[in-house]
């Protein structure tokens, strides 16, 4: 056990020391900055129009999708980049020979490594959501309330969560790669695949599939004046549904949707105003209900996501454990 | 006699790209404690693959062998724990100075705090890095860097050293300065292995040797009765050097049965007999009227030996 904490605490502060570490909380904490001076103008811009009335918690639900987005691109570069050398690196630079000859297991290695980066992970995205939430809620002059904190925990939790993912995908990559390099082209890639390649496919292939018969909005003159519209809506609204259906199916490859899916049933209540058009909020659900959503319906809504997450970070695990602990080095 | 190492059978077959490599094969093998012992052989002999069977860095794929007493499959940490190993192809970390280094392979052995600090200076005193504590390893030349992988297998005050190509990188002092610590570290009671391909790097210092070739042990004994062995097989050289007729004298001696070669040089007589037959062969000279200024056996060289065995093995001298 001690040794554990040996391994996880170099591993640590060899992260948190090394520029990459630097370099993605700097450029992640200014982007949220930079989203949150635009929260601010809009902020001014209302209240001029208002007549200097502003009413900041409208604004939470631009604010919420501000740090989703974000999010959901630091999380992921933040595991791989932490990752995609855990093992590689230490084998090429040959520390990992020099660490092997000491009386330590293998196990302990892996385990202390996965436990540094944890620590490490969980640092960088509570300094990242901290600058995006006390930022929002300094430009908006908003007071917290509890439920707001213990949501933004939440949010904070689950996103550490989907950066492990991707950090145990680059760690499992890391292992089983003769290089570093390889390492780092592979999961690149399987980030832009789970990023941009997987949501235009299954678009792709739910808008082949499904064809939407009429658009009954454009055809702004006689909406639902008779029956046989009335019908068409219906048709038209099953259609939509079953297009969104197959869409989330294919999506639900990627770790990415359900992150999103599960910061979006977390943050949700903010989904009034300026974020309800951008869409927070479930398919499936009506976005009334949704809103009014306590925290634990919240998680309840959100459970699935969050075991899909969970478990293949879990399995990535085992799959490098299992490869680690067997492998030959040279 | 209790052995540091026992080995039986001792097999390592390594799959690579579907193919088998036999790296180390039915290898038995028993080494002395106190002694410093060679482990040579040309590249890719086995010798990396052994070291790393010993010490749990791999797993044999047949046999036995124990190490200070412990079982290498089950107890391979208390092996890590009081063997001191300088791998192949091991590294640093270049953001850390020498003692941070340490420092944390320190922690890995369980080397109480208190402690460290001084253990760490006996260790880089003793490679001759105690100057260079405040540079990052980053900055270190190879050389610097193989004293303190040496360094690191110091660290744990073990009882079994165990180097692998030890003088690859160091500079002639460098490599003086490492043959002076062995001999210190066994004056010490400790027992050394040095594993090789440079045959004449180490092999001076050796109480014993191995040759592996591939991956079998086709010479092993004490370096002593190796080349007793191989004066009785090959006959003992016996010069004699002085002033008379050496011809007349060299006939004459060509008559002995003991004596299966003789040649005659510019400065004296070149003889290879069965047994040493100095003492008769003095004798004899004064009869001839040979006025000898040298008389000797000449011992074979460690060159000798290996030339030997590297012949009949059809390994290349390297
Ligand atoms: N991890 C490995 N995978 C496949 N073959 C290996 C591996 N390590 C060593 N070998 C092979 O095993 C043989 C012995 O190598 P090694 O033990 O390194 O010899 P030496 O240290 O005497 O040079 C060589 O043929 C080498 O190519
Ligand atoms: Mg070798």
């Amino acid at each position: 056990m001690a040794n554990m904490f040996t391994v996880a605490s170099k591993e640590f502060s060899d992260i948190v020391r090394g520029k990459r570490f630097l370099i993605l909380v700097i450029v992640f904490g200014l982007m949220m900055t930079v989203a949150i001076a635009s929260i601010y103008l809009r902020v001014i811009q209302a209240a001029q129009q208002a007549g200097g009335v502003a009413m900041p918690r409208g604004f939470l639900g631009l604010a919420a999708y501000n740090l989703i987005t974000t999010m959901s691109y630091f999380a992921p570069i933040l595991g791989l980049a932490l990752g995609c050398d855990a093992i590689s690196g230490e084998r090429e630079k040959g520390t990992l020979k020099t660490t092997l000859v000491q009386p330590v297991f293998r196990d302990t290695i892996i385990n202390g490594k996965f436990s540094g980066a944890f620590l490490s992970i969980s640092l960088a995205i509570v300094i990242a959501s901290l600058v995006g939430i006390v930022g929002s809620v300094l430009t908006l002059g908003i007071t917290p309330t509890g439920e707001d904190v213990t949501r933004l925990f939440l949010f904070m939790l689950f996103s550490i969560l989907f950066a492990m993912t991707y950090y145990g995908l680059a760690a499992f990559l890391s292992t089983v790669s003769k290089r570093t390099t390889q390492s780092v082209i592979i999961s690149v890639m399987l980030w832009a695949v789970f990023t941009f390649v997987i949501p235009i496919v299954a678009s792709l292939v739910a808008v082949s599939t499904i064809s939407v018969s009429i658009r009954p909005f454009q055809n702004a003159t006689r909406p639902f004046k008779n029956a046989t519209s009335r019908q068409e809506l219906q048709r038209y609204v099953e259609e939509l549904r079953r297009q969104s259906a197959i869409t989330e199916s294919i999506q639900s490859i990627a770790p990415n949707y359900h992150f999103t899916r599960i910061a979006q049933y977390i943050l949700q209540a903010y989904a009034g105003g300026i974020g309800a058009r951008i869409g927070i909020g479930g398919a499936g659900q009506g976005l009334e209900g949704l809103r009014a959503a306590s925290i634990l319906q919240s998680l309840s809504f959100a459970w699935p996501n969050i075991l899909v997450l969970t478990i293949s970070t879990i399995l990535t695990f085992i799959a490098s454990y299992m490869v680690f602990t067997r492998q030959e080095i040279r | 006699m209790d052995f540091v190492i026992e080995t039986k059978e001792l097999t390592k077959v390594y799959k690579s790209e579907g193919k088998d490599v036999l790296a180390v094969d039915h290898l038995n093998l028993n080494v002395e404690g106190g002694s410093i012992l060679g482990l040579l052989g040309p590249n890719g002999a086995g010798k990396t693959t052994f070291i790393m069977m010993l010490t749990g860095l791999t797993l044999p794929t047949s046999g036995t062998a124990k190490v200070l007493g412990y079982d290498i499959i089950k107890e391979s940490r208390e092996i890590r724990k009081k063997v001191g190993l300088l791998p192949e192809g091991f590294g640093f970390y270049d953001h850390l100075t020498a003692p941070q280094n340490l420092d944390y392979i320190a922690a890995l052995n369980d080397i109480p705090k208190a402690e460290r600090v001084k253990r760490i200076d006996e260790a880089l005193s003793l490679v001759g890095l105690q100057d260079v504590k405040d540079r990052k390893v980053g900055g270190f030349s190879r050389g610097m860097k193989q004293r303190l992988g040496i360094a690191q297998a110091l660290l744990k005050n073990p009882e079994l050293l165990i180097f692998d190509e030890p003088t690859v990188g160091l500079d002639p002092e460098g490599s003086r300065a490492f043959k002076d610590l062995v001999l210190r570290l066994n004056k010490d009671g400790k027992t050394v292995i040095l594993s090789t391909h440079l045959l004449f790097e180490v092999g001076p210092l050796c109480h014993s040797i191995v040759v592996m070739n591939r991956g079998k042990a086709v010479v092993q004994g004490r370096v002593r009765e190796l080349m007793e062995k191989l004066m009785a097989e090959e006959g003992y050289r016996i010069r004699i050097e002085g002033k008379g007729n050496l011809g007349t004298f060299a006939d004459a001696l060509r008559g002995l049965k003991e004596v299966k070669e003789i040649k005659l040089e510019d400065r004296g007589i070149l003889l290879k007999a069965i047994s040493d037959i100095s003492l008769q062969i003095g004798r004899m000279a004064s009869n001839y009227g040979v006025e000898v200024s040298t008389l000797r056996v000449e011992e074979p060289t460690l060159e000798d030996l290996f030339m030997k065995y590297y012949r009949k093995e059809g390994i290349s001298i390297g």
